[in-house]
């Protein structure tokens, strides 16, 4: 592969000497024409992160690379990266075009060289009618695309967004999000995009990297990231619902089953034969795509149904299983009543287990095979 | 004249008058609103007599030939426009002093409004003794312009401190004599008037500072604005409506300058630092003429006027507009 266009290199921020640590070491490179979403909760440093790499905060200690080089000596305006903050951040006193041109003019760039840039910019993003407005005259979504555009116009290497829709309302986001695809394919930009909303990581990202308390825990292909989360953590954060997850043991012979079995509480799980996991403490996750309904008699687990929640394509039911709530994705023509008691199934193969201790995937499946 | 909101929300209005019936007439937040209006009727007519009468008889007494020592206001004799057209084409001293209020008034500004932005620049950092030197830095704008016009009195004089440091920096002789010509008269009123009240600038303009939104200036440096750029480009238009107010406030002072400069030179040498309120104050005091001067007030009045909403004007918009 050829080198990345932005590598962060064990990348450290601390604050009040030592005392706040907002990003704890982090490792990430970003290919050319990539877009990488960072996912996370609030305050887990995913500003922090960006706004080293734009050259507003210095790094405790690490490094970042754009195309091979360091960047962390060059100054903010230097850098050749965008950033395009939340609360869009316009000069709102000037025109939209002078917004537009602003990256240009301080730089001392020729009349015509601006004019040119500037007219392609607003035609990308439909602004040509609104040159002349005011910013502190336009809506949200015309604000953010001006914001994007007075960063285009200086033609960053790498762009950052952090939560650049989080403050529009739903429609406009939406509208907003599908703006950012088509940009994304029109110019082939290179994008680091900050959300703690995982519908827009997954529909604009390549890769996702999850973030908590200043850690990536980890980075995956948009795809597949759902079903191979390799933490305990994002298992819990990404799907909706997330994979369920039972914290508990295994143990060799527990009463009423043959072999090992996993117990979480009082519920018991017995393993199926030819599990290759030792005893110890591990956490199960079931994904509720891959639980089903399955009559009583036949299912290793059985509970009653305590919530039925109509999504329009599938039905999410929650089922109490000795007092633990398993959410299960079931197709739209599955309707089962509330009360009622059913039993729940699942392909052992789908099993994941994490390390009690780790928090980590184990890279095998229970039964023995690399899932 | 404004009324206090009266209840909004429909639904308080059958609370008020259970009786009212409610098909036709007039919608419910009218009845508030008018119980609004008697409620502060007696307020609203008293400020309306303490601010009104005193003016309505000063205009009267402006187009009479009234003179304390002529008896009642009422029996002077109604002279129509004579005082203002007197003041507008023969009084050249009038014309004078508006000159004279006006430059002095002019540089001050200017000295006022680069030397609060500067200190105000420099507070926005981090240093020693920051918050001592804020307090001393806002002192002079506390005591009163008496007292202030009383110590740069002192300082100016011959043998004075100002004098005394003159000589010991540029050698002996040369001594200035502040009050005796018009040139030194007119700096001293000028460096006394700065010294006052450039604590005010300073304090607006750094509040004005510490309220410019962060990103916009993150946003100027990330692509690629020098700390110059940013500061003219995308604070500095930040801040207009904050200067703007600025110098109405410091304008609307300034063009009564009256007490330091009566403390310094009572206006001279001869009249070189006559201003307005000290040329009325003179008209009515040395020369009993209250209904002329009255007239020259109310000529200031409606220039003033003019002059403060001239520089509104930029930003009225901005200022009366309502955010959503
Ligand atoms: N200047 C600072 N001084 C001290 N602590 C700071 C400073 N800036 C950020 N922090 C801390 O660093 C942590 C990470 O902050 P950061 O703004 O990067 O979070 P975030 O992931 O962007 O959160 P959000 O989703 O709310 O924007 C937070 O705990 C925050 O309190
Ligand atoms: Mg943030």
């Amino acid at each position: 592969m050829s080198i990345p266009k932005l590598e962060l290199v064990s990348l450290v921020k601390e604050y009040n000497d030592g005392a706040v640590v907002a990003v704890d070491g982090i490792d990430l490179s970003v290919a050319p024409g990539e877009t990488i979403a960072l996912l996370g909760p609030s305050g887990c440093g995913k500003s922090t992160t960006l706004n080293m790499v734009v050259g507003l905060e210095e790094p405790t200690s690490g490094d970042i690379h754009i195309d091979g080089l360091s960047i962390v000596n060059i100054p903010p305006g230097k850098r050749n990266v965008g950033l395009v903050f939340q609360d869009y951040a316009v000069f709102p006193s000037m025109t939209v075009r002078q917004n537009l041109a602003f990256g240009l003019v301080v730089r001392k760039k020729g009349r015509e060289e601006i004019a040119r840039a500037v007219d392609e910019v607003a035609e990308l993003l439909g602004m040509v009618g609104r040159l002349d407005v005011r910013a502190r005259d336009l809506g949200g979504s015309e604000m953010q695309r001006v914001a994007i555009g007075r960063t285009l116009v200086t033609k960053p290497a790498v762009l950052l967004l952090d939560e650049p829709l989080s403050n529009l309302e739903a429609a406009a986001r939406l509208a907003m999000r599908r703006e950012l695809r088509r940009l994304q394919s029109e110019i082939g930009l290179t994008i680091i995009y900050v959300t703690h909303d995982q519908i827009e990581a997954l529909s604009l990202a390549d890769r996702i990297a999850v973030m908590h308390a200043g850690k990536i825990l980890q980075v995956e292909k948009t795809s597949l990231i759902c079903e191979r989360p390799d933490h305990v953590y994002v298992a819990g954060f990404l799907g909706s619902p997330p994979m369920n997850l039972l914290a508990g043991e295994i143990r060799p012979g527990v009463a009423g089953a043959a072999g090992p079995a996993f117990t979480h509480g009082p519920l018991t799980l017995a393993l199926p034969a030819g599990c290759a996991l030792e005893k110890g403490s591990y956490t199960l996750g079931l994904r509720p795509e891959s639980l089903r309904l399955a009559p009583e008699s036949e299912a290793p687990l059985a509970g009653t149904v305590s919530l039925v929640e109509f999504r329009g394509g599938d039905v999410v039911v929650t089922v109490d299983v000795a007092s633990v709530k398993l959410d299960v994705i079931l197709p739209a023509t599955e309707r089962p009543a509330m009360g009622q008691s059913v039993g729940v199934d699942f392909d052992p193969e789908s099993l994941v287990f994490f390390g009690g201790d780790t928090s980590r995937r184990l890279d095998a499946s229970p039964m023995g095979r690399p899932l | 004249m404004a009324s206090p909101p009266g209840p909004t929300h429909p639904a308080d209005a059958p609370g008020l008058s259970p009786a009212a019936p409610h098909g036709g007439g007039k919608p419910p937040r009218a009845k508030g609103g008018n119980i609004g209006l008697a409620l502060t009727l007696p307020g609203q007519i008293v400020s309306i007599l303490v601010l009104v009468i005193p003016l309505l008889v000063a205009l009267y007494m402006s187009f009479t030939d009234w003179s304390p020592t002529r008896g009642s206001l009422f029996d002077a004799e109604f002279v129509g426009f004579e005082n203002y057209s007197e003041l507008l084409i023969w009084d050249t001293r009038f014309l004078y002093a508006v000159l004279r209020t006006l430059c002095i008034s002019a540089v001050c500004l200017a000295l006022e409004f680069a030397f609060g932005l500067s200190l105000a620049v420099l507070f926005m950092r981090r240093f020693r003794g920051k918050s001592l030197l804020f307090s001393a830095f806002l002192t002079p704008m506390m005591i009163l312009p008496v007292v202030v016009g009383y110590i740069f009195w002192m300082l100016f004089q011959s043998s004075g401190p100002v004098n005394q440091i003159l000589e010991f920096v540029l050698g002996p002789d040369v001594a200035l004599e502040w009050f005796r010509s018009a040139p030194l008269a007119v700096t001293a009123v000028i460096i006394t008037e700065v010294w006052h009240w450039t604590p005010l600038f300073f304090l607006i303009l750094l509040s004005g500072l510490n309220s410019v939104p962060e990103n916009p200036v993150r946003a100027a440096v990330i692509l690629g604005a020098n700390p110059r750029q940013v500061f003219w480009r995308v604070v500095m238009p930040t801040l207009k409506p904050v200067i703007i107010v600025a110098f109405v406030i410091r304008t609307m002072e300034i063009i009564k300058l009256f007490d330091e400069v009566f403390m310094l030179t009572r206006g001279g040498p001869g009249s070189a630092t006559e201003t307005i309120s000290l040329y009325i104050y003179k008209l009515a005091f040395n020369d009993f003429q209250l209904a002329y001067g009255a007239a020259a007030a109310f000529l200031v009045l409606l220039g003033a006027l003019g002059l403060i909403h001239l520089l509104l004007l930029p930003v009225r918009n901005q200022l009366l507009e309502v955010k959503r």
